[in-house]
């Protein structure tokens, strides 16, 4: 029964995408707002069932891999659906007013295109949290890609096209380095089952293969994840992009391959300290050089685009961390707790920087003077978000830096909690920047378009749910232990 | 009872939640003096305490111990009269709710940190007294309150970080979140014992100003109106001390830091009178004073440090309290003073005596706090050069009120009520204040612990600083001109540094977003990452 859930998981999207296509125009719209309770509570009642009584499994047609493809769903894809879903829904409440279908037509391109891709990036998203075969992934990959690049340009000017462009060529390199590895892990071992391919790598055979075959394919997750010094595409994608395809692209999104080299680099084979390490140099790489990019943006879109690229690091910050036991280390929590927190903080930093630009009409930083006194849930909610990127209490922000900081400090990786520190110093210069500039004083910014309350409180709640973070306990989270090292026969 | 060390900072934090209402925020102002009364019946009623409110993991330990008790009753003190008192200074600044929003906040925080007894929540609570405070000092509309505070916020955050790297080495194989005494209690045992001391006395040595990390005190002190320059100088400085005092091994001997501690801690007391004497406005002077002051602190601390006594951090703790009230006052006399008729001598009269309090004048409560700190301190140099700078303080006090008689416009027409009583109360309660704090801190009544010896010592550096200041009466028109702030002037050359540098950030990026070059560093980091994954 439970088994059927993730079916539903990753099928129920699809076929709803189907079915909004049939419906076409203000149908669709309808049914992707009937959509959200629904995809909610399969991934809520999915984590339940996780946290309850351990892994789900599912075998499609009853077929065990080698011969058939299984689904899994482990504490941290639990994890995953449950952030995914609750970031979705809330941009499906913040996005109707933007992309309702205008009075007295029956369909517009802009909001039929919008409904449609984000149901069908949210399956995408299940599939990837959900699948374990190499092959799956992949599709999963490209389904991402191809819903998120329309995304992008959904205004189809000139600019938004090239940025759009960008990314999808950058995007599939990624996926050739991808595809170029699983080919060679076939090769060595004969299936694309990350489980499976675990136990053969363990037996001992093609060591040399398997681990040049995971560092390909984490090369090419590091460029569609925008790690730095490959985040060339990100900044121009999020610059034209409507602000609830930019929550979707930096919330989530581009979470979706971070979760991937995840498991490549934890669940096949154990890679040398060293390579860690490199993945760690990027990602300080990132923290350092986009959070300084960050505090020179002058539009507010940009500055948050690269404080995403900039926050990114941290999560490669966790892999030399992590130690022996991975899975029950406070650095594997703090890694996922911060990607979570990450992703409702920037979900209400995008939200409420849009909420702003469309009040004012630009984004120009220089400009947004007194904007606290028109929409000051707004910049509440961005400087609550705000507060967990810089790692300031009470945050899940906070909770994840000092769990990754005692890691650093167990292992004596100075250098990493110089970096950790350093960055929350960054990330303070660019929040700050915006909400000293919104409380300063000065006459009131006169608005060229009303804001509605519920948008606002929308992106106050995702704020909050970052802030709520911050009481998760000080210590390795059971959740996300449950179900790792994974395997096809700790079946219920 | 207990309960009431909740309402302490909880009452505060809750009364700028409801805020967000229009009907309550209508009355914010007003709310100001009533904010802070649970902390003083929790420092009255409930010392000794102990309330360990939601259970683990989600724990929050209060813990009311003699030295937190007497700062946070002190402080409450102060919380009231300056809060009165601001509800008449700020009347007619349109600002003035969003003012009573930070204010609440900044009391809420600062009343936690006297209470907070373990990690997080000690950390929450300083985070929280240290970045509402930005709102109080950067509440007037002009470029040197948004400068003084940008450098305040920048300096918080840079303590902030020292200060949750201290923390996490404290608290490393304790797990959670454990008490502070806890991990205080093994530190002289950890490994990292003195990158932690350096860390911790960097961190908190920000926050209460030891020298050359005090550049934006004068700043920030002095641009804040009235009330809130009272609470900054007074209060929120001493979360730094409570954090010294907490988070110090004072059970062990490490006279190494205490001898650092020491010397620090002397030339801050100096340099705030010297760089004090130079400012020309009134208010600058007072943050200068309280610059001098947290030295003398940092003295006692570092005796403290060097001896391993313990009873040191209530010595200590009594002389920080009497600054609470006692810069408290000046301050709040400043606006005072300023709206009163010069014929009229009174005001100025209490004023100049809270100022010789603080020097130590024989009889006042000053006194007291002086002669408090002589067990701790000993008779070497160190004493010796700490009974002098109380010549230096009087000298300071002396400049102090010059300036503010300088600053008189003679169109005065006298203070209203409403600031001349919260006034007049705290100065009365400042300068008697220690007679009732030393006999419940120490058991001791003030009659046996002062000697004659004590009024002579007490006495001299101030008749030293009339003196002097005596002589140099001549002199005054050639003091050197130092900038408020002294050596931040010299950080400003850090300035094109900077931007050099996020040029180069700036060009870098050009560099990195065109095609060859990302293609390039891809296939590059790829073969690096095979390569060092496979050479083991």
């Amino acid at each position: 029964m439970s088994g059927f859930l993730l079916v539903l998981a990753i099928m129920l999207p699809p076929a709803w995408v189907a079915l909004m296509l049939v419906a076409g125009g203000r149908a669709s719209e309808h049914l992707a707002h009937l959509f959200v309770p629904f995809g909610l509570a399969i991934s809520l009642v999915i984590a339940a069932l996780v946290a309850d009584g351990g892994p789900i499994i599912y075998f499609l047609g009853g077929w065990r891999p080698p011969l058939g493809v299984g689904l899994r769903a482990d504490g941290l894809s639990a994890a995953m659906l449950v952030m995914t879903a609750v970031v979705m829904a809330a941009t499906a409440v913040f996005a109707a007013p933007a992309f309702r279908t205008p009075e007295g037509q029956s369909e517009a391109r802009a909001p039929f295109a919008f409904w449609v891709l984000l149901i069908a990036l949210w399956g995408a998203l299940n599939l990837v949290f959900l699948a374990q075969d190499l092959f799956t992934l992949f599709v999963a990959l490209e389904l991402l890609t191809f819903g998120a690049v329309p995304l992008v340009c959904l205004d189809g000017s000139a600019a938004t096209l090239r940025a759009a462009l960008r990314y999808l060529l950058f995007a599939l390199v990624g996926s050739a380095f991808y595809l170029l590895g699983a080919a060679l892990l076939y090769g060595a071992h004969g299936t694309l089952d990350i489980l499976l391919l675990a136990e053969r790598a363990r037996a001992g055979t093609g060591a040399g293969i398997t681990l040049f075959a995971i560092c390909l394919m984490v090369a090419g997750m590091l460029a569609k994840a925008a790690l730095f010094p490959f985040h060339l595409w990100l900044p121009p994608a999020h610059a034209g992009a409507p602000p609830a395809a930019s929550v979707v692209l930096s919330a989530l999104v581009i979470k979706a391959p971070i979760f991937l080299a995840m498991r490549l680099w934890y669940d096949i084979a154990p890679v040398p300290e060293a390579g860690a390490t490199l993945l760690a140099l990027l990602g300080a790489g990132a923290i350092l050089f986009c959070g300084t990019l960050a505090f020179q943006q002058e539009r507010l879109k940009l500055l948050v685009a690269y404080s995403t690229a900039s926050q990114i690091g941290y999560l490669f910050l966790m892999f030399p961390l992590t130690g022996a036991e991975p899975f029950a280390s406070i650095a594997w929590t703090g890694g996922v707790l911060h990607l979570v927190s990450h992703a409702f903080s920037k979900a209400a930093m995008f939200m409420a920087a849009g909420l702003i630009a469309e009040a004012m009409g630009h984004d120009r930083i220089s400009g947004l003077s007194g904007v606290g006194r028109l929409l000051p849930m707004s910049v509440f909610a961005f400087g609550l978000g705000g507060l967990s990127l810089m790692g300031l209490p009470p945050s899940g922000g906070f909770t994840a830096k000092v769990m990754l900081l005692s890691a650093a400090v167990a292992q004596s990786a100075w250098w990493i909690a110089v970096v950790i520190l350093l960055g929350g110093l960054l990330a303070g210069g660019y929040v700050l920047r915006l909400v000293l500039a919104a409380i300063a004083p000065g006459p009131m910014p006169v608005p060229v378009k009303a804001i509605s309350r519920r948008r606002e409180l929308i992106a106050l709640a995702l704020a909050l749910c970052a802030i709520a973070l911050g009481f998760v306990p000080l210590q390795p989270s059971s959740l996300l232990a449950i179900g790792r090292p994974g395997s096809w026969e700790a079946m219920p | 009872m207990t309960y009431l060390l909740a309402a302490a900072p909880f009452f505060p934090f809750l009364l700028a939640l409801l805020c967000i209402l229009p009907q309550v925020r209508r009355h914010a102002m007003q709310m100001l003096a009533f904010a802070p009364v649970p902390g003083l019946a929790a420092a009255l009623l409930a010392p000794g305490g102990v309330l360990i409110l939601p259970p683990a993991p989600f724990r929050i330990t209060l813990f009311l111990d003699t030295p937190g008790a007497i700062l946070l009753g002190t402080s409450s003190l102060l919380w009231i009269a300056a809060g009165a008192y601001a509800s008449t200074y700020m009347r007619g600044d349109e600002k003035a709710r969003g003012f009573a929003v930070w204010w609440l906040l900044t009391l809420a925080g600062s009343q936690g940190v006297f209470l907070v007894a373990d990690l997080t929540s000690f950390y929450l609570a300083f985070a929280l007294v240290s970045l509402a405070a930005y709102g109080l000092a950067a509440h007037e509309d002009n470029a040197a309150a948004r400068q003084a505070g940008i450098l305040y916020l920048v300096l918080t955050l840079v303590s902030e970080a020292l200060l949750i790297m201290a923390f996490v080495m404290l608290a490393s194989g304790a797990g959670g979140n454990p008490d502070i005494r806890e991990v205080v209690a093994a530190l002289p045992l950890s490994p990292w014992r003195d990158a932690i001391i350096t860390l911790l006395v960097l961190g908190f040595g920000l926050k209460m100003g030891l020298v050359p990390l005090h550049v934006w005190m004068p700043l920030a002190h002095s641009v804040a109106p009235v009330p809130a320059s009272a609470v900054l100088s007074g209060i929120v400085v001493k979360a730094g001390v409570i954090g010294l005092m907490r988070f110090l091994p004072f059970g062990d001997v490490l006279p190494g830091w205490g001898g650092l501690l020491v010397v620090s801690g002397l030339v801050t007391a100096y340099f705030g009178i010297l760089v004090g004497l130079t400012q020309t406005h009134p208010k600058t002077v007072l943050a200068y004073s309280t610059v001098s002051q947290m030295g003398v602190v940092a003295v006692v601390l570092g005796a403290g440090l060097t001896a391993g006594d313990e009873g040191t951090v209530v010595a200590a703790a009594l002389y920080a309290a009497n600054h609470v009230l006692l810069k408290g006052a000046l301050f709040l006399g400043v606006g005072v003073v300023l709206t009163t008729p010069r014929d009229r001598l009174w005001p100025l009269a209490l004023l100049a005596l809270t100022g010789f309090s603080l020097a130590g004048l024989p009889l006042t409560g000053g006194m007291l706090a002086k002669v408090a700190i002589k067990g701790p301190l000993g008779d070497g140099t160190a004493a010796l050069l700490l009974t002098l700078s109380a010549a230096g303080t009087t000298l300071l006090m002396l400049r102090f009120l010059e300036r503010l008689r300088a600053a008189a416009t003679g169109e005065e027409t006298g203070a209203p009520k409403g600031l001349l009583i919260p006034w007049a109360a705290l100065a009365g309660t400042a300068l008697v204040a220690p007679y009732v704090l030393l006999p419940l801190a120490t058991g001791d009544a003030a009659w046996a612990v002062v000697s004659l010896a004590d009024l002579w010592n007490t006495l001299w550096p101030v008749l030293l600083g009339l003196a002097l200041a005596a002589a140099l009466r001549s002199h005054v028109g050639r003091l050197p001109a130092i900038p408020p702030g002294d050596v931040v002037v010299l950080a400003k050359r850090l300035g094109p540094t900077l931007t050099a540098s996020m040029k180069a950030a700036d060009r870098m990026e050009g560099t990195l977003r065109r095609w060859p070059a990302a293609m390039l560093l891809l296939v590059a980091i790829t073969l690096l990452l095979a390569a060092v994954t496979s050479g083991r």
